[in-house]
């Protein structure tokens, strides 16, 4: 009985050994939230999904800091967050890498600034992707499409990298970890890179449309025409003379033919210059060749972080990125004349009165700058103050520091209607080529061949757009190149180009140590007169050296590659 | 005999099983009555004959009969009682009152899957009583254990009611933090919790369940907490390097139904907000920054931002709209908010059944005005113990929390409080609210609408006990767990209005925001599930050799996974449900996840001791972690100690004022796996996902690169330690000392691989190597003088760690390598003053900004330029070396005293809110740097740079000594006389007050609480807490 009784209370015990014996495997599962690589190139969504992702690796412009703010286009009221390094160009090899970062959480700033880590991440995708395009066995109908995008999109890398670093390492194969030991890396040269960049683009064109109109469901896909615009920039980089110190006219030669095979695919220069900076993806034009495009649950906050404190917009960044008077001073009269001259005087035939500064400038001015008096979204913008300080407008710094200390605010790329608040996601789309920028490239090519009366024409053409009147042929030589420049400047203001456009044609040496101006707006308030005065924002002068046309190599990445060497220089 | 056992930790009936093994006839019956100092009967002492195991315990009248010899030795003990050792003599009848033990050496320590007598202990383990807990009125447990555990650091880095930010770690940190963010690699996802890893954290393990809520817990539901930190907690394998916390919960006692209520009343406020400077102060450094930033210039033409008449009236307070001087942390900041407990608690049991219910509640207010932050907590425990045969005991412990936690949408940190512009308006003086600073107003925080967060885990154990009756010795225990945490959190987001003086109209315009309103549903769910199975067996062979061993086997599955639901734009904000949004695909999104993770392991312990002399202990854990690959993922971690008790040696019995005295050592190698999971798997997450002719298109990536050899982190431990007790407690010493190597550590390499590989994030890989070492010293006293009872603990510890090996890349200067020193130790600049005069600034090397005013830096490599080489690498982090710990007890008749000081120091932290004054984005910054800052006319007196400030990066100008010392908590309680409770049928009733944080003071820093997390001063400080508070027993 006593036996039979112990039996039963042990049997409870082995109900809970058996229980436990029988889940022996309970470390093996797979995980929830994420795919295994070996299901990734075995299915043709799966693949198409890690080919959309190799887009990412092109920066656009509307991260939190526009490069912009960087050069002489705008005054950076919030000298901190990734953007004081620039302000005084105080960056060197050993804080560079405090303006880059691998994806876009850890560079919520910087915009890619320094973009070697971002730059060879994304090189590594498009290799590993370019190599299991030749292993798999999936049945892809549109693979050849994918390889060239693919290229493409290498080829954009390693133009980023070489306008921001010269000639750097070309990898063209992805490595594992197991070749850490024994691959070093060097830098090629310049020339060997855009030699690769061109035979990636010569490569793919064949492979792809030429284009697809701005509202079909593939805009936003590498086209041939892409491919040929990414040609005709990096090869007028390379004829530069940051690039070009022996002024090798072949090179020019290049730069304009590379131009002139896009100035009759069918684009057109869209009629509203203000307008073009608020289409999205899927909006009718026909200027942009190739442009990022967001969506409301993939957009950008670029209005929020860019404007003043209106409608909610309260600068997230203090309204950092105010237009600078340096910028300003830079748009013609609508008579065709610059208001200054090249001493930093009135010019005279501009009829430019210094106390009433707004007054017949270059459409493409109100376009892009909300200033004093503006009226924009049904608001009037008083950026004033009273000559006793005790009262100010709306939008001045005065009022609150979230409104910029320029007394400009951004307007281009801001929507003049629908919402305007930090729960919005905007959907303007960040244009990297559009046919303005290819006339631009065709006319510098063709001056620097000798080319005038073609360069004046294609300046000529960007200005009519906007009702400005043509160069007239008596502007030649060096005053030609001056407008050439500055057409450059004016047209594609606050699009990330200044900051590299001074590099390459070597005047930031004299650009970037310019003291950052404005005008302060003072309101006599018995009589409603206005005055205008000029005041130095920050003085730059003596920060910028020639070497910072290129910029350094992390001296941490040095170190980890014995056979680089750094930028000259540095 | 024996039919009592009341015991108060489950596994203790198997030393109580060791006793019964260990019989040996004796003649006489000797009969008695324990009675507390009240001469309430105590019930459940154990009364045991010195030298053997034979034992009984008292009934529920607190008698007890046994059978002793004449020369045999009583001894009497009760947990929270002092024992007492009685010669039988001729006696027939031994009556005995238990003084209480207010120094709570209690004679039984939990330890991993076990229990142990103190004396006969051989790890280095600390233990803190339920009581002591109960004495901090802070509703966190977490923040109460600060200072009374040696080795155990806790730093309380916020005051959040409800998320209160605490940094804990057990002898420093000894490994290093690998977290993804630190290198190239994924951002932080408040939603994927192996996100959020912090590898130094100790193992958690409540009631035998690695569980994370112990700040949650209700303390009155603790029996005690103890520490295991060196080869002891080997026996928790690959999760014991870095120590482990055990929680034992109450359970119930054989008796009469006992109940306990008490409620207390807190008021609190945050220790110490920074004096802010006022409007007149805050504009003129401002006119004086925007005069340096441009350039200097000649006072006849500099305008000022600020002109002299607007100073004038901010200073008079003359027009309070457009000149207002606002003092913003006193308009936010509530005077005072309450914190109120109540806490009911009744158990008892019957011959075969204990019991224990417990219910408590804690609601605390937010110290902001208008601020809908609120935290409730219900906890509610209930215990049973079934003895179902004499063999066979069962149990259960469920414990639920109910936590409702309110915040406002828009979380208001106090940089919106401090920081804002004194020169802005709070509140007009008609009583409107202004927008503030950014719209920013805290007082508006109400109106935006509200984060809601109901958490409420069940935590439940079910456990059995069997004392296989044919084998004597031999014991299995089981238990299961599962644990089901439900959160559910809705944000809802809604406009908001303001007034806003119009200067042109001067009318007050009422301004609306035209945010959408927007609502964000989260359910999120954990689950734990914990098998547990252990056999034990006691034997003593030829009188002398105690052998005790146990094996077992554990295996545990932790799942998380979460829905998100989001529609913005709905047509009102009176309906806060996702129905009621918007049905536009635009106005929708959604989002949802999951992740699970696993344990399977085999552990087991022998002890061997000689006549309790000499002891020896083995613990092993073979352990498996599902975060490593197959053939990567079991791992051995044996510990090995041994003690040996010289008091019980002869050559020292001629020493009898020696009580106690023994040596102790051990030795142990445990495993630490707090990395990311699947990193041997070459894996691809949705996102990254782009735009073609406006229409999202989904993206993959990988965000690290695989490595398939990960595999444990190894910390090799050795202690030794030694514990005296003299002349009977007067004074007591408690020293160990200890060395710990760390290796195996999962790092990512930075040195060996170029960028231009273009790898994502480095897997970690077992490549780090990080030094530990240290002490801890317990000093105690402990009198009693007339009827004063009074004792002092002491206690403080020391870990430094230094890193051996991080694959660094070696910096531009010799003086900036990590390597060699902590971890978490920092690049600064050093500083050697301020520049004075154009000169001295001349004949300096300084970088290029710096203006007379500034902070001189030293031209560390002498090269004539300040960059980036100059900085020096220092050697302390914000993570103290040293803790000190204080607590005196005292007590007199009914009166009661406790007073808790605890400190620290060897920890630095910087704070860069205080590097710029006066910067162009109209931060208000503290009076302490306003105060003496560098002006043309003080210059000789100035301790603190000039208004802008400019500073090439951080320096240690601004890194201030964390040295502080504080009272922590104090209690006076005073219980009634017997007397009086006597008539009213109560078997105690103590009111007391106590309060938490009640004096600082700090070395350094001196304008916010110095325990605030490093960087800055605008975190929500700790809060002082004045509790009162009766407690009634019936």
């Amino acid at each position: 009985m006593k036996t039979i009784k112990t039996i039963k209370r042990i049997i409870p015990v082995l109900l809970i050994l058996y229980f436990i014996s029988c889940n022996q495997n309970i470390l093996d599962f797979e995980p929830e939230d994420r795919i295994a690589e070996s299901a990734v190139w075995s299915d043709a969504n799966l693949i198409n999904a890690y080919h959309t992702d190799l887009y990412n690796a092109i920066p656009h412009g509307f991260y939190i800091h526009m490069y912009s703010k960087y050069t002489d286009e705008a005054y950076n009221s919030a000298p901190c967050c990734c953007a004081e390094l620039f302000a005084l160009n105080t960056y060197s090899p050993g804080n560079i890498a405090s303006m880059g970062g691998v994806t876009t959480d850890d560079n919520w700033c910087t915009n890619f600034f320094y973009y070697w880590d971002r730059g060879y991440n994304y090189i590594r995708k498009v290799n590993v992707f370019l190599e299991k395009m030749e292993e798999i066995d999936v049945v892809l109908e549109d693979k050849k499409q994918l390889v060239a995008e693919a290229k493409f999109l290498r080829a954009f890398i390693y133009f980023e990298l070489i306008k921001r670093f010269g000639g750097v390492p070309i990898v063209s194969q992805a490595y594992g970890l197991g070749d850490i030991e024994s691959v070093t890396f060097k830098r090629n040269t310049f020339d060997e890179c855009v030699a690769f960049i061109e035979q990636d683009l010569t490569e793919t064109m064949p492979d792809l449309p030429d284009q697809y109109p701005s509202t079909d469901a593939n805009y936003g896909r590498a086209t041939a025409d892409a491919c040929q615009a990414l040609l005709s920039r990096t090869l007028l980089y390379a004829a530069s003379p940051l690039f070009n110190p022996s002024n090798d006219q072949q090179k020019w030669q290049k730069a304009a033919d590379a131009a002139e095979a896009l100035l009759d695919k069918g684009y057109d220069l869209y009629p509203d210059y203000q307008e073009l900076f608020e289409l999205s993806q899927g909006d009718a034009q026909d200027e942009v060749i190739f442009s990022r495009g967001f969506t409301t649950s993939n957009g950008h906050q670029a209005p929020m972080h860019n404007f003043n404190r209106r409608y909610e917009a309260y600068g997230g960044w203090w309204g950092s990125n105010g237009p600078s008077q340096n910028l300003v001073d830079d748009y013609d009269m609508t008579n065709g004349e610059p208001p200054f001259l090249s001493d930093g005087t009135v010019n005279p035939a501009s009829g430019y009165d210094p106390q009433n500064p707004f007054q017949d400038r270059d459409p493409r001015f109100d376009a892009t700058i909300v200033h004093d008096e503006t009226v924009f979204r049904g608001d009037t913008y008083e950026m004033w103050i009273s000559e006793d300080g005790s009262q100010w407008g709306y939008d001045s710094y005065k009022n609150t520091g979230d409104n910029p200390r320029t007394n400009y605010v951004l307007k281009k790329f801001m929507p003049t209607e629908g919402p305007f608040n930090w729960q919005t996601q905007f959907t303007i789309q960040w244009p990297h080529f559009r046919l303005a920028e290819i006339y631009l490239n065709y006319a510098e090519a063709k001056f620097e061949l000798g080319d005038e009366a073609t360069a004046r024409e294609y300046i000529s053409l960007v200005r009519a757009r906007v009702g400005m009147p043509a160069l007239p042929e008596t502007v030649t030589g060096e005053d030609l190149r001056t407008r050439i420049y500055n057409e450059r400047r004016i047209e594609m203001a606050f699009e990330n180009q200044r900051m590299f456009d001074v590099r390459r044609w070597k005047i930031a040496i004299d650009v970037e140590n310019r003291p950052i101006r404005t005008l302060d707006i003072y309101l006599d308030l018995s009589t409603g007169v206005k005055r205008y005065e000029e005041v130095v924002l920050l003085d730059k002068s003596g920060t910028y050296e020639e070497k910072m046309n290129l910029f350094p190599i992390s001296s941490d990445e040095i170190q980890r590659n014995p056979e680089l060497t750094q930028t000259p220089g540095w | 005999m024996k039919k009592n056992r009341l015991i108060k930790v489950a596994i203790f009936m198997l030393l109580q099983l060791l006793f019964s093994l260990w019989s040996f006839g004796q003649p006489s019956m000797i009969r008695g009555t324990v009675t507390d100092e009240n001469g309430a009967p105590l019930v459940g002492v154990n009364v045991v004959i010195q030298g053997t195991t034979i034992g009984t315990t008292t009934d529920v009248n607190g008698e007890y009969q046994i059978e002793a010899g004449a020369e045999s030795t009583l001894t009497f003990s009760f947990v929270g009682y002092l024992s007492e050792s009685i010669v039988v003599g001729n006696q027939t009848e031994i009556n005995i009152t238990l003084l209480p033990d207010i120094m709570q050496l209690q004679d039984v320590v939990v330890v991993g899957y076990g229990t142990q007598r103190r004396e006969t202990m051989t790890g280095s383990i600390s233990k803190v009583g339920g009581e002591e807990i109960t004495k901090s009125p802070s509703p966190n447990v977490t923040t109460s254990l600060a200072g009374r555990l040696p080795g155990l650091v806790v730093n309380q880095r916020d005051g959040w009611p409800g998320r209160e930010f605490l940094d804990i770690v057990i002898r420093g940190n000894a490994t290093m933090d690998s977290d993804p963010d630190y290198e190239p690699g994924t951002a932080d996802d408040p939603n994927d919790p192996f996100d959020v890893i912090n590898p130094n954290e100790p193992l958690v393990v409540i009631d035998g369940v690695p569980r994370d809520n112990l700040s949650r817990l209700n303390p009155e539901d603790i029996e005690s907490i103890t520490v295991l930190k060196d080869a002891s907690a080997a026996i928790y394998g690959a999760r014991g390097a870095n120590g482990v916390i055990l929680v034992t919960t109450k359970q119930g006692s054989q008796g009469a139904p006992a109940f306990n209520f008490s409620y207390s009343y807190a008021i609190n406020k945050p220790t110490k907000i920074p004096d802010m400077m006022d409007a007149a102060t805050f504009a003129e450094v401002y006119n004086e920054a925007e005069w340096y930033r441009q350039g200097r210039p000649d006072m006849s033409t500099f305008v000022p931002f600020f002109t002299d008449e607007a100073i004038q009236k901010y200073r008079d307070g003359s027009d309070p709209v457009l000149y207002p001087n606002t003092d913003w942390p006193g308009e936010i900041l509530k005077d005072h908010s309450y914190l109120q407990r109540v806490n009911l608690q009744a158990k008892g049991g019957s011959e075969n059944t204990r019991y224990l219910l417990s219910f408590g509640m804690t609601d605390q207010d937010g110290n902001l005005k208008n601020n809908p932050t609120h935290y409730k907590q219900y906890n509610v425990r209930a215990r049973v113990d079934v003895d179902l045969t004499k063999a066979l005991t069962v149990g259960a412990n469920i414990n639920a929390i109910f936590n409702d936690r309110t915040y406002a949408a828009q979380l208001v940190d106090f940089v919106g409080i401090l920081q804002s512009n004194p020169t802005l308006v709070a509140v007009y003086p008609n009583g409107l609210i202004a927008p503030g600073r950014f719209r920013n107003n805290p007082l508006l925080i109400d109106r935006s609408g509200y984060d809601k967060t109901k958490d409420y885990p069940l935590y439940s154990t079910f456990t059995a006990t069997y004392n296989v009756p044919f084998v004597k010795g031999l014991a299995l225990d089981a238990s299961y767990n599962y644990d089901l945490r439900n959160e559910f959190q809705k944000l809802f987001r809604t406009p908001l209005y303001y007034h806003e003086y119009n200067v042109v109209t001067g009318e007050y315009d009422r301004m609306v925001t035209d945010n959408p309103v927007e609502l964000t549903d989260t359910y999120r769910k954990w689950t734990t599930s914990l098998f547990n199975f252990r056999v034990s067996y006691k034997k003593t062979i030829a009188q002398f050799h105690n052998v005790s061993a146990m094996l077992g086997t554990e295996q545990q599955r932790w799942t998380f996974s979460y829905a998100q639901a989001y529609r913005k734009n709905f047509v009102s904000a009176a309906i806060p449900e996702i129905d009621a949004g918007s049905t536009d695909p635009e106005n929708k999104e959604n989002r949802g996840s999951a992740a699970e993770t696993a344990y399977n392991n085999y552990f087991g312990r022998v002890n061997y001791d000689f006549k309790r002399k000499y002891l020896l202990e083995f613990v092993f854990r073979y352990d498996g972690s599902q975060v490593f690959p197959e053939g990567k993922r079991y791992g051995f971690f044996p510990g090995v100690s041994a003690g040996w008790r010289l008091s019980e040696e002869e050559f020292l019995a001629n020493l009898p004022f020696i009580s106690e005295l023994k040596l102790r050592g051990s030795y142990g190698e445990l495993g630490n796996d707090r990395v990311p999971q699947w990193q041997y798997l070459q894996a691809f997450q949705f996102g990254n996902n782009y735009v073609f002719g406006g229409r999202d298109a989904p993206g993959i990536f990988s965000s690290t690169m695989p490595n398939p050899d990960i595999t444990w982190e190894v910390s090799k431990k050795s202690d030794f330690g030694l514990v005296a007790e003299l002349w009977d407690g007067l004074f007591g010493v408690d020293l160990t000392v200890f060395k710990e190597k760390r290796s195996n550590i999962l790092w990512r390499r930075s040195l060996s691989v170029s960028h231009v590989f273009g790898f994502p994030a480095l897997p970690d890989e077992n490549i780090g190597k990080v030094d530990n070492h240290g002490f801890e010293l317990v000093l105690n006293h402990r009198n009693t003088v007339g009827d004063l009872v009074y004792s002092v603990i002491a206690n403080t510890s020391f870990a430094r760690s230094e890193i051996i090996f991080m694959d660094e890349v070696p910096p531009a200067e010799p003086y900036q390598t990590e390597t060699g020193h902590p971890f978490g130790s920092d690049l600064y600049y050093k500083s050697d003053g301020i520049f004075n005069t154009q000169e001295e600034l001349n004949s300096y090397p300084h970088a290029s900004g710096t203006q007379v005013g500034d902070i001189k830096i030293v031209d560390l490599n002498n090269d004539g330029v300040i960059d980036a080489a100059d900085r020096y690498r220092y050697n302390n982090s914000p993570i103290p070396e040293y803790v000190f710990g204080l607590t005196a007890n005292f007590q007199y008749k009914g009166f009661d005293l406790t007073l808790f000081f605890q400190g620290q120091t060897n920890a630095y932290s910087y704070d860069f809110t205080l590097t710029e004054i006066g910067q162009q984005d109209l931060d208000n910054n503290c009076v302490y740097r306003a105060t003496n800052r560098w002006t043309v006319n003080n210059q000789e007196g100035a301790t603190m740079p000039r208004a802008d400030g400019w500073i090439p990066g951080a320096t240690d100008f601004f890194l201030y000594d964390e040295t502080f010392a504080r009272l922590k908590n104090a209690e006076l309680g005073y219980s009634l006389p017997g007397s009086i409770l006597s008539k009213v049928k109560l078997k105690n009733v103590r009111v007391f007050a106590n309060g938490t944080n009640l004096l600082t003071w700090a070395k350094e820093i001196t304008w916010k609480d110095p325990e605030l997390r490093s960087g800055d001063f605008t975190e929500y400080p700790p809060l002082r807490i004045i509790n009162f508070g009766v407690n009634v027993e019936f």
